[in-house]
C-alpha cells in the first residue's frame, strides 16, 4: 500500500497547476510561458513592427511548450503504470462470477426482507424507512415495533436508566429462567455499583439499601457474587477499588455489557437469533471464505478431477466457535458425513462411526472391532446416537 | 482457530474497490493528453502558418496580429481546459484513490479480528457492500441515504452507478443515442476488450428505422455505421440489408427475432456488461458474493430439518422449511464440506471435546457433560433428555469418544 501511496503523491505534484519548486515547469506554467511569448510579439506587432525573427521562432516556441506538457504527462503517465502494476501484482486473482446468482424474484425478495429487517435491528429506522419505500419488502408493523421498543430501552440503558430494562424483565421473567439469564441480576448489579460510586466522599447508605431490596432475592443463584458485591464495600473509593480484588467491579463494562446482553435475550424472546444473520454470514464471506473457495475449485480444475458433489464445497471452511450452530459428524473410518442414511453409531466401547462403516467392519458372528480401541462388541449392540 | 486475519482473502474483495478511481483518473488523464495533442497540434500549425506568411507573403501587420490572437485564444482555451478537468475530475480522483488506499491500508494494519478496530473496519466495509447492491438495483435513495449518513461517499461509486442508470433507463426507452456517445467515449477502451456494443446498438437504430419502414434512411443509416463492420459482422449485414424486404410483422424466424424488442432488454445487458468490465467492476453485487461464501460455508442438511434446526444459525432461518430470507438464498449455494467432526451441544450451544465430553442418554440423545452435570445437582441425580422427555439417572448416562 505505501508503493500505492507514494504513485499517488507524485501524480499529485506533478498534475497540480501551481507547485513549481521541482526543476520542471508544471503544465500551466509551459502555457503560460508561451501565452507570454505569444502576448510579447503581438503587443510589438501592434507597435508597428513586426519582430520577423521572433515570429520565426513561433513555432519552436509551440514545440518547446509541447515538449514541457508532454514530459508532465509522461511522467503522470509512469506514475499510473506503476501503480496499476501493484494493483495487478496485488490482486492476482479476479472476482468469481456465479450467473444469475440471487435474482430470481423470490431471491430479491428475500434478501430484501432480510436487509430490511437488518436495519431494523440494528436501529436504523430511518434508514429502513427509505429502503422500505424503495422496495418490495414489507415488514409487519408489529415486528417494527418490537424493534423500536429494543432500541428504546437500548437507548435508555446507554443514558444509565434501567428502569425500561427492569420492566421488560418482569413481563419475561419465566422466559429468562429457563434460560437461566443474567440479565436481571446484572441490571441490578449495574445499578448497586452505581450507587457505590455516586457518592464523594464514599455515602454507602443507599447502595446498601438496594442490595438488600433488590439484589439479596438472588442470593441463592449467585452466592459468590453476592458476597463480592458486599466484600468491595471495604475497597472504596474507586481509585482504590481500581487496584483491589475487585477491580473487575469498577471496570464500565460492568455498564456497557449490558446493552448487547439485554439485545440478546430480547431478540431471543421473540425467537431471533443472538446475533445479526446479515452480518454472520457477510463476514464470514468476506473474511476469506471467498477466496478459499475460489482457490479450492481451481486446485480441483488443475487437478482435472472434477468434483463429484456440485451441490458441495470442495473444500472445509473452518469456522470460529461462535458460528458453529449443528453437530457435525465426519465417520472417522469413511471420513463420510453422517446423514438420515447412514447416521452415527455408538459401539459399546463408547466410540462412534457411522452405520455403513460398522457394517463394513462386520466379523462373522455379527462381531465388530472397534478401530479404536480393541475392543469387540456386538454390531447389533451398537446405539444410533443424535447429537 | 486463532483471531488471526486472512488479510489475502479479504483483499479479493477489494479489487473493485481500488480499480474504479484508478480507471477514473486515468479516463481523466487521456482527456487531459487528448485536449493538448489537438490543440497545442492546432496552434503548432498556425504558428508555421504565420511564420511563413511573414517571411515570403510579406503579411499586413494586422492580419499578424490576428493570428496571434487566435493563438492566443486557443492556448488560453486549453489552459482553461486543462485546469477545469484537473479541479473536477482529475483531483477529486486522485483524493478518492487515496483515501481508498488509506482505507485498505487500515486493514492489512490491523492485528486481530477480534478487535474493535476490525469490527469497525468490517461495519465499514458491510455498508460499502449495501450502497453497492443498492446502487446495482436502482435503489439511489437508499444508497445516498446510507453513503451520507455514515459519511462513506468517497469509497462508494455513486456518480458511476447514476451514469450507468441514465444509459439504461435510455435504452429502455429505446434511445441508443446516450450509449452510443458513451461508445464513442471509450472507443479504444471497447476495442481492447473486443466489444460489439457499438455495433449492436446501430443495428437497432437500423431495426427501428425498417420497422418505421424508413427505407431510404435506413439504407443510408446501413451506408454510414454499418458497413464499416463488414470484416467481423458481415452476416448480420446482410441479414440486416434483407430485412427491408420484410415487414415487423413478418412470421419468418431469422427477421422476427430483429424485429423483437426483447432485443432491447439484451441492449442494456450488453451495455451493463461492457462499462462493468471497463470499470473492472464484477457482474455481481459485491454483497452476493460474500453471502455466496458464507451461507456456503455455514449451510448443512440440518439447517433444513425441522429437529435440527437453530434459532441462531443464519441459514436455518426461523421455523419455516423454505424460509423468508437467508435460507431463502441459501437454497441457491452449495453445501459445506467437512472431513472432521464438531459436536455441538443442542441445550448450551457450546462445541464438546475433552474437557466438556459428549454424554449419551440410553436413547442416543447427546449433550455436553456440564449441562447434565448442573441438571443433576439441581434434581437430585436425575437428568432429563429436552427433545425426547426421557428421564434417567446421571450414573446412566454413557461417555461419547469422537475420534
Ligand atoms: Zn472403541
Ligand atoms: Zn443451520
Amino acid at each position: 500500500m505505501d508503493a500505492l501511496l507514494k504513485e499517488i503523491d507524485k501524480i499529485e505534484k506533478i498534475a497540480s497547476s501551481s507547485s513549481s519548486k521541482g526543476k520542471a515547469p508544471s503544465m500551466i506554467e509551459s502555457l503560460d510561458s508561451l501565452l507570454q511569448t505569444l502576448r510579447n510579439t503581438k503587443a510589438q506587432c501592434e507597435a508597428g513592427e513586426v519582430p520577423v525573427s521572433q515570429i520565426m521562432q513561433l513555432p519552436s516556441a509551440v514545440e518547446k511548450c509541447k515538449k514541457d506538457v508532454d514530459d508532465r504527462h509522461k511522467e503522470i503517465y509512469s506514475s499510473l503504470a506503476r501503480f496499476g502494476k501493484t494493483l495487478d501484482k496485488k490482486f492476482t486473482n479476479p472476482l468469481p462470477t456465479y450467473s444469475d446468482l440471487f435474482s430470481s424474484k423470490d431471491s430479491v425478495n428475500a434478501l430484501e426482507r432480510t436487509i430490511a429487517l437488518h436495519f431494523l435491528r440494528t436501529g436504523q429506522f430511518d434508514l429502513a424507512e427509505t429502503f422500505l419505500q424503495e422496495s418490495d419488502a414489507t415488514i409487519p408493523p408489529e415486528i417494527r415495533s418490537q424493534f423500536v421498543g429494543l432500541h428504546e430501552i437500548l437507548k435508555a440503558l446507554r443514558n444509565h436508566d434501567i428502569t425500561p430494562a427492569l420492566e421488560w424483565v418482569q413481563q419475561k421473567r419465566t422466559f429468562l429462567r429457563e434460560r437461566s439469564s443474567p440479565l436481571e441480576f446484572n441490571l441490578h448489579r449495574s445499578q448497586y455499583i452505581r450507587l457505590l460510586l455516586a457518592s464523594h466522599p464514599p455515602n454507602v447508605l443507599p447502595a446498601i439499601v438496594y442490595l438488600n431490596k433488590s439484589l439479596r432475592p438472588f442470593y441463592p443463584d449467585h452466592v459468590t457474587e453476592f458476597r463480592r458485591l458486599c466484600g468491595c464495600i471495604a475497597y472504596l473509593p474507586l481509585s482504590r477499588l481500581q487496584e483491589s480484588p475487585y477491580a473487575d467491579l469498577a471496570s464500565p463494562n460492568l455498564h456497557f455489557d449490558l446493552e448487547p446482553l439485554f439485545a440478546k435475550e430480547y431478540c431471543a424472546s421473540l425467537g431471533m437469533s443472538r446475533q445479526l444473520p446479515l452480518r454472520v454470514v457477510g463476514d464470514i464471506g468476506g473474511g476469506g471464505a471467498l477466496a478459499r473457495i475460489e482457490k479450492g475449485r481451481k486446485v480441483m480444475r488443475e487437478r482435472k478431477s472434477e468434483w463429484s458433489q456440485t451441490d458441495e464445497l470442495p473444500i472445509e471452511i473452518s469456522l470460529q466457535p461462535e458460528n458453529r450452530y449443528h453437530s457435525i459428524f465426519a465417520c472417522p473410518v469413511s471420513k463420510e458425513q453422517s446423514s438420515e442414511q447412514n447416521p452415527p453409531m455408538m459401539m459399546t466401547c463408547g466410540h462412534v462411526i457411522s452405520k455403513d462403516s460398522l457394517q463394513k467392519l462386520n466379523k462373522p458372528g455379527g462381531r465388530v472391532k472397534c478401530p479404536y480401541c480393541p475392543t469387540e462388541s456386538l454390531v447389533s449392540a451398537a446405539l444410533r446416537v443424535y447429537f | 482457530m486463532s483471531n488471526k486475519m486472512n488479510v489475502e482473502g479479504m483483499m479479493m474483495l477489494e479489487q473493485p474497490f481500488l480499480r474504479v478511481p484508478y480507471e477514473n483518473y486515468r479516463k481523466a488523464f487521456r482527456t487531459s493528453q487528448r485536449n493538448v495533442e489537438k490543440d497545442l497540434g492546432a496552434v503548432n500549425a498556425m504558428a508555421t502558418d504565420v511564420s511563413k506568411r511573414v517571411t515570403i507573403e510579406n503579411a499586413e501587420p494586422a492580419d499578424t496580429v490576428n493570428a496571434i490572437d487566435t493563438m492566443i485564444a486557443r492556448v488560453e482555451a486549453l489552459k482553461r481546459k486543462l485546469s477545469d478537468l484537473q479541479e473536477t475530475t482529475g483531483k477529486p480522483a486522485v483524493n478518492v484513490l487515496r483515501e481508498r488506499v488509506n482505507h485498505v491500508a487500515a486493514m492489512e494494519g490491523i492485528q486481530s479480528s477480534n478487535s474493535p478496530e476490525f469490527d469497525r473496519w468490517t461495519d465499514t466495509r458491510f455498508d460499502r457492500w449495501l450502497v453497492d447492491w443498492f446502487l446495482r438495483n436502482g435503489k439511489e435513495k437508499s444508497a445516498r441515504h446510507l453513503a451520507q449518513e455514515k459519511h462513506i461517499e468517497p469509497l462508494v461509486d455513486i456518480d458511476l452507478f447514476m451514469d450507468i442508470r441514465r444509459i439504461e433507463d435510455a435504452l429502455s426507452h429505446q434511445s441508443c443515442t446516450e450509449a452510443l456517445a458513451w461508445c464513442s467515449e471509450n472507443k479504444t477502451a471497447l476495442r481492447k476488450i473486443k466489444s460489439t456494443l457499438e455495433f449492436e446498438l446501430r443495428l437497432q437504430e437500423y431495426i427501428e428505422l425498417a420497422r418505421a419502414r424508413r427505407s431510404m434512411e435506413a439504407i443510408a443509416y446501413s451506408k454510414k455505421y454499418l458497413v464499416s463492420w463488414h470484416e467481423t459482422h458481415l452476416d448480420q449485414i446482410h441479414k440486416a440489408i434483407a430485412l427491408l424486404a420484410f415487414p415487423p410483422t413478418t412470421t419468418c424466424g431469422p427477421y422476427k427475432r430483429l424485429y423483437d424488442p426483447s432485443r432491447w432488454s439484451n441492449l442494456i445487458r450488453s451495455f451493463r456488461l461492457a462499462i462493468y468490465t471497463l470499470n473492472t467492476l464484477p457482474t455481481e453485487p459485491l454483497l452476493h458474493l460474500a453471502l455466496y461464501a458464507g451461507l456456503a460455508s455455514l449451510k448443512l442438511p440440518a439447517c433444513f430439518d425441522h429437529a435440527t434446526k437453530n434459532t441462531d444459525c443464519p441459514v436455518c432461518d426461523g421455523g419455516s422449511s423454505e424460509g423468508l430470507g437467508l435460507g431463502k438464498l441459501a437454497a441457491e449455494v452449495p453445501f459445506s464440506h467437512h472431513v472432521n467432526s464438531t459436536i455441538v451441544c443442542a441445550i448450551t450451544g457450546r462445541i464438546m471435546d475433552a474437557d466438556n465430553m459428549p454424554m449419551a442418554f440410553p436413547n442416543g440423545y447427546v449433550y455436553s457433560r456440564e449441562v447434565l452435570e448442573d441438571m443433576a445437582a439441581k434434581n437430585r441425580g436425575m437428568v432429563t433428555c429436552p427433545r425426547t422427555g426421557e428421564t434417567c439417572q446421571f450414573a446412566a448416562l454413557r461417555k461419547v469418544y469422537i475420534s
